[in-house]
């Protein structure tokens, strides 16, 4: 939950269970302390834009992947997504949806908005190294961020 | 005893009144057949005397004419004698004026009155004669009379002469004569004899006619018989002739033709013969009115040979010879055309829409009783006046111009407008405007049926008001729906989203359990874990059916042709990868195109096909047959399997949500699927039914209608 410089994962997630078992997952997968957890839509946009609490952080130093629930309070997921693709210095950075169903209408327009992978929840390891996969994050896995054309 | 014999005297009184009527009876009909032949031949003579007279008309007028120049002559030779006269008087000779008076009248006649001795030698030849022989009396008296008399008739003088001789008269002998100039003349010849004192014969006077003219006159009557009879023989109506008392002499061909007799059979019957039976009583009256009146026009109903029936007209008339003349007209085309007529007339009098007619000018021609009703104007009323006074002075001018595209032959189709009552009140009417043509086709005015839809207007308001209440509650009712459908549609989103965390918290965690302290747990803790996730992802399943089912009813229909056929071997591709183990005969018959939501079908035959291989699994030789029957109500799919079936009785449930005919451990299921499947196939105006029997397998069938509405 601390806030580096050097944040990996983005987990955007309301449900503390959901947290949990994330958390669980991206730990089987040796990432445990490259993860920021944000608890809604608001201040998912606060921490990505440098705003609010998180003003403090600097724009540059973008999470190399997030994580981010459909259903959120305040700001849901789609919205954030939107925000993400529509701003040119967050816009490279990729976004796996979390979702509750495939057969989710909201996986479509997540598509729509840009989303480059999504994950059915709940978050196993499994399915984490398969988005990843499907992803080529490779990089993520052998600690090598990525060059920013921005 | 008493009143038997005043019975016997009543009868025997009765006969003898029976027999006295009898005689009389007989004495009657005698007296009847006498005055038949009577009147038979009175009607011959009458016959003859009318020919006769005809004649003699012709002559007399030629007479009249010849009379007032003879008049006017002898009033010149009456002055004359009178002049004579008074010489005479003056020599005071009494005789000698008688003597002078005879020879005025003898020197004046136009006869010849010529005297001859029994020698036939002429003693007087008066200028009667003259004129008519052309011999003067100077070259006459004292020759023979057989001058005159053309060779080959000398006997005719002896005859005369025989006759005087006898002291007979000869009267009107008619015969021919030679004049002066060799011409034959027609002469009619009174010969009387000349008696002296003691009444012996002495000679002949004779009075001699020139008759040339009545001669040409009976040939000119000739030719006027064969004139009336060509006309009696060739007219097109029939033409009978009948004695005073109906029997008929003489009828012509047309009549025969009418009738079906032959001449020859109908003169002699009696016009009870040819009139139908209930005219039979009017045929006295008839004769007694045909005697009194100039001109007798019925019509009667008469009967043909054949004993058909027809309705004719009849004009009659008692000729001067007392027969009577008839000409008959069959008028059963008339009739039937007046009949005809008759009917047009009655429906447009019975009519409740007004129907008038009207001339060019616009002026009423007739008015029916609708129009009464509908206008308030009698017809005593309306026709002979302008139509206008039925038009709301600001529509006057529209109508002239219509009536003007009438005249000129235009078609005018039926429209909508408004007409005054005698009241003044306003109301709308649908007129329909047709042209009147007369016979030759030409346009002489307007037919114009005008109907009072006031009410029609009033239904058709309310109709439209209703429409307008319908529209607007549909809209109220669509917007609630629309908020029930939201509603819904949130319910669902966080069904699918909240409902599912805790599972998602008791499955994550259980398997964290399993993963990360599996190894400390009894072997029992295990399995019960497993069972808690195995509970858990079945109620996953059963969330996502649920979204799935409720999601049909209010996504809309991406409706496009779809290639079935194309659709159910991807379908079966689809499912033959889980089924790799199992043999399945597959019968895919012909499957025609349809029209309908791809994904959706997609479900349908998913769902219908997964069943089929679902419930054979425990066959040994699987059949599942796919394809499509054409039926009266359309297109027919159907899946059918040899597998397990079910039992008809719960047929009914087996669309229902979360119903199942098979236990669980027997065959899994949400109890969804089929629920699914009737959802689609509604949604795409189809039917869906089954039929099958326990362990002889099911069928599926189903429509997709509306597919126009692609």
């Amino acid at each position: 939950m601390s806030e580096t410089n050097s944040v990996e994962i983005l987990l955007v997630e309301d449900n503390p269970q959901d947290v949990e078992l994330a958390q669980r997952a991206l730990r089987k997968a040796n990432l445990t302390n490259r993860i920021q957890i944000v608890r809604d839509g608001a201040e998912a946009l606060d921490f990505i834009f440098c705003e609010g609490t998180h003003a403090a952080r600097r724009i540059e130093d973008t999470p190399k992947v997030i994580l981010l629930d459909l259903k959120l309070p305040k700001v849901d997921g789609l919205e954030v997504l939107k925000r993400i693709k529509a701003d040119p210095r967050t816009r490279a950075i990729p976004v796996v949806m979390l979702t509750s169903s495939k057969e989710q209408n909201d996986v479509v327009e997540s598509y729509k908005l840009g989303v480059n992978s999504y994950i059915v929840k709940p978050v196993n390891f499994e399915g984490f190294v398969e988005a990843v996969q499907q992803l080529g994050m490779y990089w993520l896995l052998l600690n090598q961020p990525p060059k920013l054309q921005e | 005893m008493s009143s038997d014999h005043q019975n016997d005297s009543i009868n025997v009184a009765r006969t003898e009144q029976t027999e006295t009527r009898v005689e009389k009876a007989e004495a009657r009909a005698k007296q009847a057949e006498v005055r038949t032949e009577q009147a038979e031949a009175r009607t011959e003579q009458a016959k003859t005397r009318t020919e006769q007279a005809e004649v003699r008309t012709e002559q007399a007028e030629t007479r009249t004419e010849q009379a007032k120049t003879q008049t006017e002559q002898a009033e010149t030779r009456m002055e004359k004698a009178e002049m004579r006269t008074e010489q005479a008087e003056a020599n005071n000779q009494q005789g000698e004026i008688a003597a002078i008076l005879l020879a005025a009248i003898v020197e004046s006649s136009d006869d010849a009155i010529i005297g001859k001795d029994l020698g036939s030698i002429v003693t007087t030849w008066n200028k009667g004669a003259e004129n008519i022989f052309g011999y003067s009396a100077g070259e006459m008296v004292g020759t023979s009379i057989l001058r005159l008399i053309p060779t080959n008739r000398h006997d005719e003088e002896n005859y005369i002469l025989r006759a005087i001789k006898r002291g007979k008269n000869v009267e009107h002998f008619e015969t021919q004569r030679q004049t002066k100039d060799g011409r034959l003349i027609e002469v009619s010849i009174t010969a009387s004899p000349i008696k002296d004192v003691t009444g012996k014969v002495i000679g002949v006077s004779k009075v001699a006619r020139d008759i040339t003219g009545k001669k040409h006159a009976e040939a000119a009557w000739w030719t006027s018989e064969l004139r009336y009879r060509t006309l009696f023989e060739h007219a097109p109506d029939g033409i009978l002739i009948a004695d005073p008392e109906s029997y008929y002499l003489d009828a012509n061909a047309s009549m025969c033709r009418m009738l079906g007799y032959t001449r020859d059979e109908l003169i002699g019957l009696h016009a009870s013969d040819i009139v139908s039976q209930k005219e039979i009583q009017h045929i006295g009256p008839a004769l007694t009115a045909i005697n009194a009146e100039s001109e007798y026009h019925q019509e009667w109903q008469l009967r043909r040979k054949d004993g058909s029936v027809f309705e004719a007209e009849v004009i009659a008339t008692a000729m001067p010879d007392g027969n009577l003349l008839a000409m008959i007209r069959d008028i059963t085309e008339r009739k039937r055309a007046e009949a005809a007529a008759a009917l047009l007339v009655a429906i447009v009098e019975s009519s409740d829409d007004a129907i008038i007619g009207k001339d060019l000018r616009g002026i009423v021609t007739s008015w029916n009783v609708g129009a009464e009703k509908e206008f308030g104007y009698p017809a005593s009323e309306m026709i002979g006046q302008s139509i206008t006074r039925l038009i709301p002075p600001e529509l006057r001018e529209g109508e002239e111009k219509i009536l003007g595209r009438i005249e000129r032959g235009e078609s005018v189709r039926p429209y909508e407008t408004r007409r005054m009552r005698k009241d003044g009140s306003i109301f709308a009417v649908s007129l329909t405007l047709s042209a009147i043509k007369d016979a030759a086709g030409q346009i002489v005015g307007a037919s114009k049926v005008v109907r009072d839809i006031t009410d029609h207007k009033k239904a058709e308001e309310k109709i439209r008001h209703l429409n307008t209440e319908l529209e607007q509650r549909v809209i109220e009712r669509t917007a609630e729906l629309e908020a029930a459908n939201k509603e819904l549609e949130a319910f669902s989103y966080s069904v699918s989203h909240d409902l599912r965390a805790p599972l998602r918290a008791v499955d994550g965690f259980s398997q964290a359990v399993l993963e990360d302290y599996g190894p400390q747990l009894p072997e029992e803790g295990q399995r019960y874990l497993k069972t808690i996730r195995q509970g858990a992802q079945k109620m996953g399943v059963l969330i996502d059916d649920l979204l799935t089912f409720s999601r049909l009813s209010r996504a809309p229909l991406d409706k496009q042709e779809v290639n079935t056929d194309k659709l159910v071997r991807a379908v079966l591709d689809d499912l033959s990868s889980q089924q790799e183990r199992r043999q399945v005969e597959l019968r895919v018959g012909e499957l025609p195109m349809c029209a309908g939501d791809p994904a959706l079908l997609k479900q349908v035959w998913m769902n219908l096909l997964s069943n089929a291989l679902k419930y054979t699994q425990k066959r040994e030789a699987a059949v599942v047959e796919i394809g499509c029957e054409a039926k009266p109500e359309g297109k027919v799919y159907f899946v059918r399997d040899n597998g397990t079936g079910f039992d008809m009785r719960y047929a009914a449930k087996l669309f229902g949500v979360f119903q199942r005919l098979h236990r669980a451990e027997d065959y899994e299921g949400t109890g969804v699927g089929l629920a699914i499947v009737q959802r689609i196939v509604h949604r795409h105006g189809g039917k869906i039914w089954a039929d099958a029997a326990i362990d002889r397998g099911a069928t599926f069938y189903f429509t997709l209608e509306g597919e126009t509405m692609l």
